[in-house]
């Protein structure tokens, strides 16, 4: 029985994967093309250490740097998946109401075509440029490649990532249900992401103060925790607490999309008569 | 001649593609075409004024055909001509003479107020503004547009919408115009407003009419001529009344009996001194009724009925014309029959 | 001349239509608005957060750096507003056979396709870029008068003319390709390349950026025309021009060409 009620979600997963497979000509390009950001940080923080006397900004050394640009983009590109996309066409075509019958769950509906799409951005191009970059790692820089343990880790948190990021979006996307025009509130949503999860500078940079801020915030466990334990700077009990952190958070935001779900959707059927 | 069609062809190459999730990994590595042929060497000629249906199943190549007597696409052999003018070369020069009208896709913009949409299309057309009053005042009479004229189009009904693109397709006048499927999932008054519109619009204009649809009552009512087409190919063109004359010879009548055992016993054969072949009874316990189907040129639907009416209590009846549909099954066996002659006699 | 009365008589149309747009929906607009200057916020203050760590990024100081920044949204803004229908060629039109509406009428298809949209979002990167603009002209960072304000408009314009170019040339990829919005979003994101100082990248990205996809030549190498009195102007805004042209006619083409293989859709 539970291995049915499961089963039920599988196939949104798997026509997200296929979907997206199904462009080829876009395949290609869009695994080269998707890295020019990675490749725009890169050269501009090789050029910020190039001005900088110290050879160490904001706690990582340029060899750190070169990592956490990369893994940024390896782990960003998992974690993004905006399922608030989905949730406006529901809205617009008016599936919600579809779905509010069916006897499945609207929000593990989304979440399984989600991770469809992380499934297929794992493929392409994640492992390849992770894998790229450990070869660098020991080729280049003359470092070790990373240890299983720590890759498990990594891959743990990362998931943990994908899920905060996603209850979040859902949370964010039933805005879907109150206004029409999401383009400014998703850019608003997207500038925020970027700059609080430290996807376009690592959090370290910022001043002391706003640190302790972002530790009550769920943004740097979207991206900045797997991507500083892939770096090896958390360990032992640090490790624990921004782990144990990153379960809080898929607690919290799992309660509070239920919450506003059902408000949101006792509307709906009373506005639907 | 208005609409010439010579020996055009159209085809369309798409990469393959695979079943399932192996199927697209696989896809990502081959480089394999799939050449489909949408239509293939039709030619046809159609006069000013004339009304043709054009008709054919989902796929057979209706759509394609449209798409290149309006500019839309190119054939891949022959030529068309409408109004003397090649649409896929002179695209602009022919669009001015044309209106086009796809029942599944609005033309019309979505966000703006129908009236908008005119005024847009009124500079798009070029057309004077005492044209454009002459030519909404005859729309209003035929297509009562004034009443949703200043709602956006996203709000009205699909009547509405339906009634708003014949408009917006006819401002300007044109000498031809294409209907894609016109009645598509309209109610029945709708339907004859808009078969209605089509007939005055016709009748005042001398415009040709082309018109796809899966509707029989559309080319009852509008059609003098048919072209039917199937997997690309034109399989009948002529009169409907020949088509129906020649093929659709088979009539249903049910019946719904009290006592379904007694009018079985009804002898159509010795009573109307007809033979066995010329009709067929099939019985159905359930609901009680009996239908029989039989070749019209044999027996008088009249006959029919009077027969079983005097032999038993006779509830309920209705009577069947063939459908267009199967009239179209029946000549696409008859045309594969005919070229497989074609070929034994070349053959031989 | 009659052709250009009829086509202008159009546009006011839709004008028209854009600034009604702009009235009925202010909540919507503003929160717009508001999302575009969160996201530039972000990039000022990225750059903030980096300048205390360094005195200088290759020679340009921080304010330059902005007024960089400040103007390479002007062009920016200028394509956005007027040609953002473009995006949808790229993504919908031509899979969905929408294109089909413009093949059936008597007018040009690149003007029916850039005049059904005005986009109010591209107000936001207008306001960002003037405020910035203004900004460095108080600070003293440049000075401008007399022909290099004539020179700041006749870049301004041919920078956003590269932008169309490049959205144009991408999305007629679809008439082939069906969908060519991913690609012509990754060449649309080449332009934030062109944000920073290009001599930081590598030679072969530089190439790409100034020769290839000329975003160097929208923002950069005019900024630094203004910047440094040694920039000759004829080599930074003079061919900003002539690529502004040939961009242009090369796009334009392909797009021609696109619509004769254009195969609609429903086969």
């Amino acid at each position: 029985m539970k291995n049915r009620r499961w089963g039920v979600y599988v196939p949104f997963a798997l026509n997200e994967l296929k979907r997206n497979l199904a462009y080829k000509g876009s395949f290609y390009l869009f695994i080269l093309c998707s890295c020019f950001g990675a490749f725009i940080s890169y050269y501009l923080w090789m050029a910020i250490y190039g001005s900088s006397e110290t050879g160490i900004l904001g706690g990582l050394t340029r060899n750190e740097m070169i990592l956490y640009v990369f893994m940024t983009y390896v782990t960003g590109n998992l974690v993004n998946v905006e399922i608030v996309g989905y949730m406006e066409n529901d809205v617009r075509e008016g599936a919600v109401v579809m779905n509010l019958i069916k006897p499945i769950d609207y929000r593990l509906s989304l979440i399984s075509k989600a991770l469809g799409c992380v499934g297929y951005r794992f493929l392409a191009p994640s492992i390849f440029v992770w894998i790229g970059l450990e070869i660098y790692k020991a080729a280049v820089m003359g470092m070790n490649v990373i240890s299983i343990g720590n890759a498990l880790l990594y891959l743990v948190s990362t998931l943990f990532s994908v899920l905060i990021y996603q209850l979040f979006d859902f949370c964010f996307g039933l805005m879907a249900f109150v206004t029409t025009y999401m383009f400014g509130l998703k850019m608003a949503k997207n500038a925020l992401i970027s700059f609080l999860t430290g996807q376009l500078i690592p959090i370290s940079f910022f001043p002391e103060i706003f640190q302790r801020i972002f530790d009550f915030l769920p943004f740097s466990s979207m991206l900045y925790t797997p991507v500083m334990i892939y770096l090896g700077k958390y360990t032992g009990e640090a490790l624990a607490v921004v782990l144990l952190r990153q379960v809080i958070w898929i607690v919290v935001l799992y309660g509070l999309g239920t919450f506003l779900w059902q408000r949101i959707t006792k509307r709906l059927i009373v506005l639907g008569g | 001649m208005e609409i010439e069609v010579r020996n055009v062809s159209k085809e369309f190459v798409s990469p393959k593609k695979y079943p399932g999730l192996k199927g697209a990994v696989k896809g990502l590595f081959s480089n394999e075409k799939v050449r489909k042929m949408a239509v293939e060497d039709i030619s046809f000629s159609i006069e000013q004024g004339e009304i043709v249906g054009y008709i054919g199943s989902n796929g057979a190549g209706k759509s394609t055909t449209i798409k290149m007597l309006t500019g839309i696409l190119e054939p891949t052999r022959g030529e068309c001509l409408v109004h003397g003018i090649n649409p896929s070369k002179e695209r602009k020069k022919n669009a001015q003479n044309i209106g086009v009208v796809f029942g599944q896709r609005t033309q019309l913009w979505w966000d703006l107020p129908l009236s908008e949409s005119f005024t847009i299309l009124k500079e798009i057309y070029n057309v004077s503004d005492d044209e454009y009053k002459a030519q909404m005042k005859f729309l209003n009479q035929v297509l009562e547009l004034e009443e949703f004229f200043t709602r956006p189009v996203r709000n009205l009904s699909l009547g509405q919408r339906m009634r708003a693109d014949l408009g917006a397709a006819l401002l300007h006048n044109p000498k031809v115009l294409y209907l894609d499927e016109p009645t598509i999932g309209l109610d029945l008054v709708v339907k004859d407003n808009i078969r209605k519109a089509i007939r005055e619009i016709n009748e005042k204009y001398r415009t040709t009419v082309v018109l796809t649809t899966h509707d029989i009552e559309d080319i009852e009512e509008l059609c003098s001529r048919i072209i039917i087409i199937d997997d690309g190919r034109k399989i009948y063109d002529g009169s409907l009344a020949e088509l129906k004359e020649k093929y659709g010879v088979t009539r249903k009548v049910t019946m719904e009996v009290k006592n379904i055992k007694e009018a079985l016993q009804v002898d159509l054969s010795s009573l109307l001194k007809v033979p066995k072949e010329a009709y067929q009874i099939t019985a159905e316990m359930g609901t009680n009724s009996v239908e029989i189907a039989f070749d019209k040129h044999c027996l008088g639907i009249s006959e029919v009925i009077a027969q079983y009416m005097q032999h038993t209590e006779v509830r309920d009846i209705q009577i069947q014309e063939t459908e267009l549909s199967e009239i179209v099954k029946v000549i696409y066996r008859h045309g594969m029959e005919q070229e497989n002659k074609q070929e034994e006699g070349m053959v031989s | 001349m009659k052709e250009i009365k009829r086509y202008a008589r159009l546009y006011k149309v839709f004008v028209a239509q854009f600034f009604k747009y702009i009235v009925q929906s202010k909540v919507d607009f503003l929160l717009g608005l508001m999302g575009f200057f969160l996201t530039q916020a972000a990039g000022i203050a990225f750059l903030y957060l980096v300048f205390e760590q360094i005195p200088a990024l290759a020679d340009w100081t921080l304010p330059q750096l902005i007024f960089i920044y400040g103007f390479a949204q002007i062009p920016r803004g200028i394509d956005h507003l007027f040609t953002d229908n473009i995006w949808l060629v790229a993504w919908n039109y031509i899979v969905n056979g929408q294109f089909d509406r413009y093949m059936l009428r008597p007018m040009n298809l690149f003007f029916q396709v850039i005049c059904e949209k005005l986009q109010p979002d591209a107000l936001g990167e207008l306001l960002v870029g003037t405020i910035l603009l203004i900004v460095s002209l108080s600070n003293g960072v440049v000075t401008i008068g007399g022909t290099k304000v004539l020179l700041l408009v006749v870049s301004m314009i041919a920078g956003a003319v590269i932008y169309t170019s490049v959205k144009l040339l991408f999305a007629s990829f679809a008439f082939w390709m069906k969908i060519s919005g991913p690609v012509l979003y990754t060449a649309y994101q080449l332009a934030d390349f062109a944000k920073y100082p290009t001599e930081i990248y590598a030679k072969g990205i530089r190439f790409i950026i100034t020769w290839v996809i000329p975003f160097a030549f929208v923002a950069y190498l005019p900024a630094s025309y203004f910047l440094k009195p040694q920039v000759s102007p004829w080599s930074t805004i003079g061919v900003e021009c002539i690529l502004a042209v040939v961009g242009f006619g090369i796009a334009y083409g392909v797009f021609y060409f696109g619509t004769k293989a254009y195969e609609s859709a429903g086969n």
